[in-house]
């Protein structure tokens, strides 16, 4: 017989997910609408039309920050005092970092092609972000592949501490060190020559910062059910209700 | 037009018009398209998301088949009691 169930209260939190999630979508499907009808081609030299890798070269790295930011408060938390929430949000934050971190990678070389003529050079700033994003995979693969024991978490904390104190220096070395990455909207940069081209910049931001809150929400929601489960399998099986793991 | 420039009768390269070495290109233009960069630069994006989306998506699928051991062997235990 199946025990009866207390009637289930309305699912808020699935329904601002949802709704999240169909405002990122409306976003972006507006985004790329923009990018192709109403951005003017620019930078000449490198063809004109790949400069609008931009609008979403740029949003990720800085996605690829605040997923950062999330992985340092978690860990640093988690290091200060380590309960499963904790150890969550800094797992679905160096997670999420690589995910936009290869974005960045990916979409970079292919407008540097064009550009510079290469793929890839070792430009300060391309090479401090591929040691961030670096130390961010090396978290998922370490948290993916070592168990989940106390260790491991507190060794894959102290890692999201370090990898966010890269980006900093990620963001900055541009800045101190030169090389070929162009500064356009920050430091010394003379800006965009085109209202279009803010507002497409700008729309790639809130588009981006909704699909990063989107996945540390699902993430970080996985992770803490994933715990939940293995605690109630460890309960079960030390009551021998259960034979295996 | 260099007439010197052997020319085949039916527009087609007979064997003799065969490369014999290869020259580097000096100050030639750049090969690949700004747009299929910026197509792929797109679409790899997007495969990337896409990718990760799926591998949430098992995750999730993974945790549900587990919870519902959990309840299984819930309900065996409350049957038995």
């Amino acid at each position: 017989m199946q025990a009866e169930r207390a009637p289930s209260k309305p699912d808020v939190a699935g329904l601002m997910f949802q709704a999240l999630a169909a405002i990122t979508l409306g976003v972006f499907v507006y985004l790329i609408y923009f990018i192709f009808n109403h951005t003017p081609e620019a930078q000449e030299a490198a063809g004109g039309l790949a400069q609008k890798i931009f609008y979403f070269h740029v949003p990720a790295a800085y996605a690829l920050y605040l997923a950062g930011v999330v992985c340092f408060i978690g860990s640093a938390a988690y290091l200060a005092k380590p309960t499963d929430a904790r150890n969550a949000l800094a797992r679905a934050g160096a997670e999420v970092a690589v995910v936009f971190g290869m974005m960045v990678l990916v979409s970079g070389p292919l407008w540097a092609k064009k550009a510079w003529g290469v793929y890839w050079t070792w430009d300060p700033r391309l090479t401090t972000l591929l040691l961030s994003v670096l130390i961010y995979l090396a978290i998922a693969v370490q948290r993916g592949f070592s168990g989940d024991g106390e260790a491991e978490r507190k060794f894959a904390a102290a890692l999201g501490v370090l990898g966010t104190v890269t980006l900093p220096i990620v963001h900055y070395a541009v800045r101190k060190w030169g090389g070929n990455h162009p500064t356009v909207i920050t430091g010394s940069g003379r800006g965009l020559g085109d209202q279009a081209m803010y507002h497409a910049l700008g729309v790639g931001f809130l588009a981006m910062t909704l699909l990063a809150l989107l996945l540390l929400w699902q993430r970080t929601r996985l992770e803490i059910l994933e715990a939940r489960a293995r605690s109630a399998e460890e309960r079960l099986l030390g009551a021998g209700m259960i034979e295996e793991l | 037009m260099n007439d010197d420039v052997k020319q085949p009768a039916s527009g087609t390269l007979t064997p003799e018009d065969r490369a014999t070495e290869f020259v580097p290109v000096v100050g030639g233009g750049e090969s690949a398209s700004a747009g299929s960069l910026l197509v792929w630069a797109y679409l790899l994006m997007w495969a990337l998301l896409f990718g990760f989306v799926v591998t949430t998506w098992r995750r999730q699928h993974q945790v549900a088949t587990r919870l519902d051991r959990i309840e299984r062997a819930l309900s065996k235990a409350g049957e038995g009691a």
